[in-house]
């Protein structure tokens, strides 16, 4: 198991993570505290909701409402590089003039 | 009368900037529905920027990394580990079972793809170069066992149909009167 290799972009087991056994320290530890106490803060404030015995609507989610704002605004962020305007034409220029000479030719043949 | 009032109504829709059926109403905005500062933005720059889009998306400000700014339409999201829902804890109490997330935690820019019915990042239960070996072993055996089938054929002995009565000589529009030649299509 020494020579254990993950496939790629696959994750390794908690187990063979050298990080779980080498790398401790105490800022390691404080910050996992503080992630704990960020998660237990929104969970403080969903279970109040959804306890409430007066509550007559959904619980609304706001990380859920940014992340569908931010996956279909894009937009505004846009700008073009080299990168994305590659990426725009072989996308939608691209097929567009190969699938009319295609079409165009097998009609014709 | 009545088209006053439409035309006035149609003004107030116009110039109110609000959300839901309260903003129809009264032409005011409502104060549910999220604040305007809650909504994902565009890159930060500063670490004020940072700190307060780290505070907005529930992440530690060490933690908080948004997508490097190549204008490919990210804003500020913050980049989490791409890591699919397949991977956490099936025992903890999550607010969400099927989707092993809690209530407000920040969504991976992929979740879509993450969920238990699509994409999977968990360690793969055999080695990669042993995956590799098995596969593509188990592929080329068969090819090269098909290629050699191709060359070297094997079925059972055929041999061109024999017909009685002399090769069907009558049938065939032969001579009733004249004696065929005898066909032995046998040996004993």
């Amino acid at each position: 198991m020494a020579d254990y290799r993950e496939a790629p972009l696959a994750t390794r087991p908690r187990t063979l993570d050298p990080n779980d056994y080498f790398n401790l320290s105490p800022e390691k530890r404080r910050a996992d505290e503080e992630r704990a106490a960020l998660r237990a803060n929104l969970k403080r404030q969903y279970q109040t909701q959804l306890n409430n015995p007066h509550r007559k609507e959904l619980i609304e989610d706001p990380a859920l409402t940014r992340w569908v704002y931010a996956r279909s605004n894009p937009y505004p962020h846009f700008r073009p590089t080299f990168k994305t305007s590659l990426l725009g034409f072989a996308c939608g220029v691209f097929p567009l003039f190969a699938l009319y000479y295609i079409f165009k030719t097998d009609r014709v043949r | 009368m009545a088209g006053v009032g439409f035309r006035k109504w149609a003004q107030a829709l116009t110039k109110s900037k609000g959300t839901g059926i309260s903003a129809l109403l009264s032409g005011c905005r409502a104060a549910s529905g999220g604040s305007k500062g809650s909504l994902p933005g565009s890159y930060p720059t500063t670490p004020e920027e940072k700190a307060a889009a780290a505070k907005k998306y529930n992440i530690r400000v060490e933690d908080y990394e948004p997508y490097p700014d190549k204008g490919e339409g990210f804003g500020d999201y913050p980049k989490l580990p791409d890591r699919s829902q397949h991977e956490r804890d099936p025992w903890y109490k999550w607010d969400h079972p099927d989707l092993r997330r809690n209530w407000g935690e920040p969504m991976h820019w992929d979740f879509d793809m993450y969920i238990r019915n699509r994409v999977d990042t968990s360690p793969s239960p055999v080695d990669w170069i042993s995956m590799c070996k098995q596969l593509f072993g188990f592929i080329g055996f068969m090819l090269f066992m098909f290629y050699i089938g191709e060359k070297f054929p094997s079925y059972q002995p055929v041999a061109p149909k024999q017909y009685p009565y002399n090769n069907l000589y009558l049938e065939k529009g032969g001579d009733p009167e004249k004696q065929p030649e005898e066909v032995k299509n046998y040996g004993i």
